[in-house]
């Protein structure tokens, strides 16, 4: 287990706090990560991404398993898959209520609003459970074609290059399915929906 | 309360008395199952009921109880185990100590919840119990064989459709931590409970039943059970971690947490940690996987040597103590070492533990501790004069605590209660510090695992290096040991299951309402009955300590530990608290 680099920490740390911020995550839940070269940085199982410390990143190997695979979150098995079937250099995963809230009702989120239409297009859901190799095979297969994916009951995985860019995909789920979600209750109290022109 | 048919457990058990060769079944009270459930709970109470406190380990007063649970022999994964328990030799308190492989899952087939054996035979013997027979048996060309040896005679004899438990030349040469083997590769390892055997010069006990425990809801445990083993799948320790390394997978995870004591904990971290990794023994020595009993995890490791010797282990605890303890970074050596440990009978921890400490001595000029660090030829030589106490071994097979008293400078054994310290340096996880200082037996990291939320995160981390809450922990997590001793399981589930889970599944098994108030009140009850057995036999609040190396602020987590206990401040429980509990002790301390 080498020691985190300061930049590599302090850029998880940064990300981890602004998700727990959001309140997309409860107190242990989540995880995120960073790729370099053929290894990954991975906060710990466990861990609060609300107050990471230094100790709270593992890091991984991206080719085999490794003794201290026991320490990192219970959800290496998919950042170590997506890393694998796509060129993403940084991963989120998070539990936004309202995204996991409508992945009851729907196998794909198609945003309403401009932002996630052109950005997003669509956020795919798939099943598993977590921590299976199921999940990871599901999650990847999906962000080789999309920016973010909708994990059933369970959660949100966004990845990118930047970890900045991952954040922001997990920002605009969030986002599009509380349109979503408000749209449809404003439907329900008998306002009529005018759905942009050019849309 | 309605005993009408009865599930889970079998309702009968074995005594033996040696002395005047008589053997009897009994009917088991059921009350008593209910109370102290089985396995390590029957054992101690039994203990308590036969054996006064002031008895000495090695007589013929003294009592060996084999005992299996209300689990064992369940579809229920890693119900393959049992418990032993007698007061021992190495610490002169109450002793448990839990084996897997598959012989309490034979024992419970053969129709007994327990063995209780009694007296003191004159010659070597042998215990032979199939459905319909049991009968002691002369052992005579047993006697002086290794474990190994001494498994392929009986199962040449008998066939392999027995299983069974035995000792090697160190318990029969009484070394005070000569363990019980209970099948290739599983131990009840530590206490000298072979010795003990080797006392009563019971050599073995061959068992095979084919019967099965009644289950009261075979339905509702087939249902339970899909989700149970669909989360061990799932939990990565269990099935990732052990399944793949075994529990040398904590070699360099607890190396890098400056936990890995090394040169008898003088330090907290081993340079060579890296060559008697997981990963190097993965690499080097490994042959393949080993399960006990219906056990999806896989933990047991086949090795075999560039020599050619072949055998199990090392595990994790044993690397440590036979490695990074002695300044032997070399996997190969250490298996080496292990193996004839195993063939002779012989506790790894204790004799690593003590082996150091001899070390220790012999730097600081000893001249009858002739050994270096790292001298991994020298070590191989003595664990032969231990079994056999020869030599130094003499005084090696007296454990560290008396060893090190006997060369005057008791400061370089690292023990609590005369049980050498397992391998997790107590200065960087402060509340195994308490588990260790407060556990029945002595040093001991099964009786509550504080690793698992100190380090690993199962099933949240806390600050290693903080005091807060740790005496509830501890208390919780020795309450949940002592029943998992006793339902009988393995400690891994712990990883991954809680007393809600238990309580249910005990439930469909028994038929009987259990709850997880009830279940950690069984727990308590024989954590507080091994507790006064011990302030009897004359272990009391000043055997709660640690060895004068260590710098954990202990006192104040103690005193906050009797508190939450409900115990006098000086550790022994109050009338009130041994009142709630059922427990009928007269006099007080």
């Amino acid at each position: 287990m080498l020691k985190v680099p300061k930049e590599v920490y302090e850029e998880l740390k940064d990300y981890c706090l602004r998700i727990a911020r959001r309140g997309y995550v409860t107190a242990h839940g989540g995880n995120a990560s960073i790729k370099s070269g053929n290894l990954m940085w991975i906060t710990r199982h466990a861990s609060s991404l609300e107050n990471l410390k230094p100790e709270d990143v593992i890091q991984v190997s991206l080719e085999k398993p490794s003794s201290f695979d026991v320490l990192a979150s219970l959800e290496t098995i998919v950042h170590r898959q997506i890393y694998l079937e796509t060129p993403n250099l940084a991963v989120l995963h998070a539990h936004p209520p309202i995204s996991v809230a409508l992945s009851f009702f729907m196998d794909e989120m198609i945003p309403i609003d401009t932002e996630g239409y052109y950005v997003l297009k669509k956020v795919p859901v798939v099943e598993g459970q977590p921590g299976s190799l199921e999940l990871a095979k599901n999650v990847a297969i999906a962000l080789k074609s999309y920016y973010a994916v909708i994990v059933r009951a369970h959660g949100v995985f966004a990845a990118a290059k930047y970890m900045d860019i991952a954040y922001q995909y997990l920002c605009m789920v969030e986002h599009s399915a509380e349109i979503l979600w408000l749209t449809e209750v404003l439907k329900k109290s008998g306002l009529t929906l005018h759905k942009p022109k050019k849309f | 309360m309605g005993w009408l048919v009865l599930n889970g457990w079998m309702g009968k058990c074995l005594t033996v008395n040696l002395s005047t060769k008589t053997l009897k079944t009994l009917d088991v009270d059921k009350e008593l199952l209910l109370s102290f459930m089985g396995g390590r709970g029957l054992g101690v109470k039994l203990l308590w009921d036969l054996v006064p406190p002031s008895t000495k380990p090695f007589s013929e007063e003294n009592i060996l109880v084999f005992a299996v649970g209300p689990l064992t022999s369940t579809p229920i994964p890693t119900t393959g185990r049992f418990s032993i328990v007698s007061k021992s030799p190495l610490t002169g308190g109450i002793f448990y100590s839990s084996c897997g492989g598959f012989f309490g899952f034979k024992l419970k087939n053969v129709g007994f919840d327990y063995i209780l054996v009694e007296g003191r035979s004159s010659t070597p013997i042998y215990l032979y119990i199939d459905d319909k027979n049991f009968e002691l048996r002369d052992a005579s060309h047993l006697w002086g064989k290794t474990t190994k040896e001494t498994f392929k005679i009986l199962e040449e004899d008998l066939g392999k459709d027995f299983s069974f438990v035995c000792i090697g030349p160190a318990g029969e040469n009484l070394v005070r931590y000569a363990c019980v083997m209970g099948g290739y590769g599983n131990f009840a390892g530590r206490g000298g409970l072979g010795a003990v055997m080797g006392f009563k010069r019971l050599k073995a006990i061959a068992v095979k039943g084919t019967g099965k425990p009644k289950i009261a809801d075979e339905e509702g445990l087939a249902k339970a059970l899909k989700n149970f083993r669909d989360r061990i799948s799932w939990n990565p320790v269990l099935d990732k971690a052990l399944a793949y390394y075994g529990t040398s997978a904590l070699v360099n995870v607890i190396n890098e947490h400056r936990i890995l004591p090394t040169k008898n904990f003088q330090l907290n971290r081993f340079e060579d940690a890296e060559n008697i990794s997981g990963e190097t023994l993965k690499e080097k020595i490994f042959v393949r996987r080993r399960s006990c009993y219906n056990c999806p995890v896989g933990c047991k490791r086949m090795t075999k040597t560039g020599s050619g010797r072949e055998g199990e282990g090392p595990e994790f605890e044993t690397l440590a103590s036979l490695g990074s303890m002695l300044l032997i970074g070399d996997v190969e050596a250490v298996a080496e070492i292990n193996y004839l440990c195993n063939d002779l009978g012989l506790d790894t921890i204790s004799f690593g533990g003590t082996v150091a400490c001899a070390m220790e001595l012999s730097e600081k000029g000893l001249p009858d501790a002739r050994v270096k660090w790292g001298d991994a030829e020298t070590v191989k030589r003595l664990v032969v004069d231990t079994a056999y106490r020869r030599g130094l071994g003499r005084w090696l097979a007296e454990g560290s605590k008396i060893f090190s008293e006997k060369f005057g400078f008791a400061e370089a054994s690292m023990n609590v209660k005369g049980l050498e310290l397992p391998m997790y340096h107590p200065d960087g996880v402060f509340g195994q510090a308490l588990a260790y200082a407060t556990s029945n037996r002595g040093a001991c990291h099964l009786n509550a695992y504080l690793i698992s939320v100190e380090v690993l995160g199962y099933p949240y981390l806390m600050d290693r290096f903080s005091p807060v809450n740790k005496p509830s922990i501890v208390v919780y997590m020795q309450n949940l040991a002592a029943v998992m001793d006793s339902m009988v399981v393995c400690k891994f589930l712990g990883f991954e299951f809680d007393e809600e889970t238990f309580a249910n599944l005990l439930t469909l098994v028994t038929g009987k309402t259990f709850t997880q108030e009830s279940l950690i009140t069984i727990g308590e009850r024989i954590w507080n009955l091994e507790r006064v057995f011990n302030f009897k036999a004359g272990l009391g609040w000043e055997t709660d300590r640690l060895p004068s190396r260590f710098k954990v602020p202990l006192q104040p987590m103690l005193k906050e530990y009797y508190r939450v206990r409900g115990w006098k401040p000086n550790g022994y429980p109050t009338k009130n608290k041994l009142k709630s509990l059922g427990l009928n002790v007269e006099d007080e301390c």
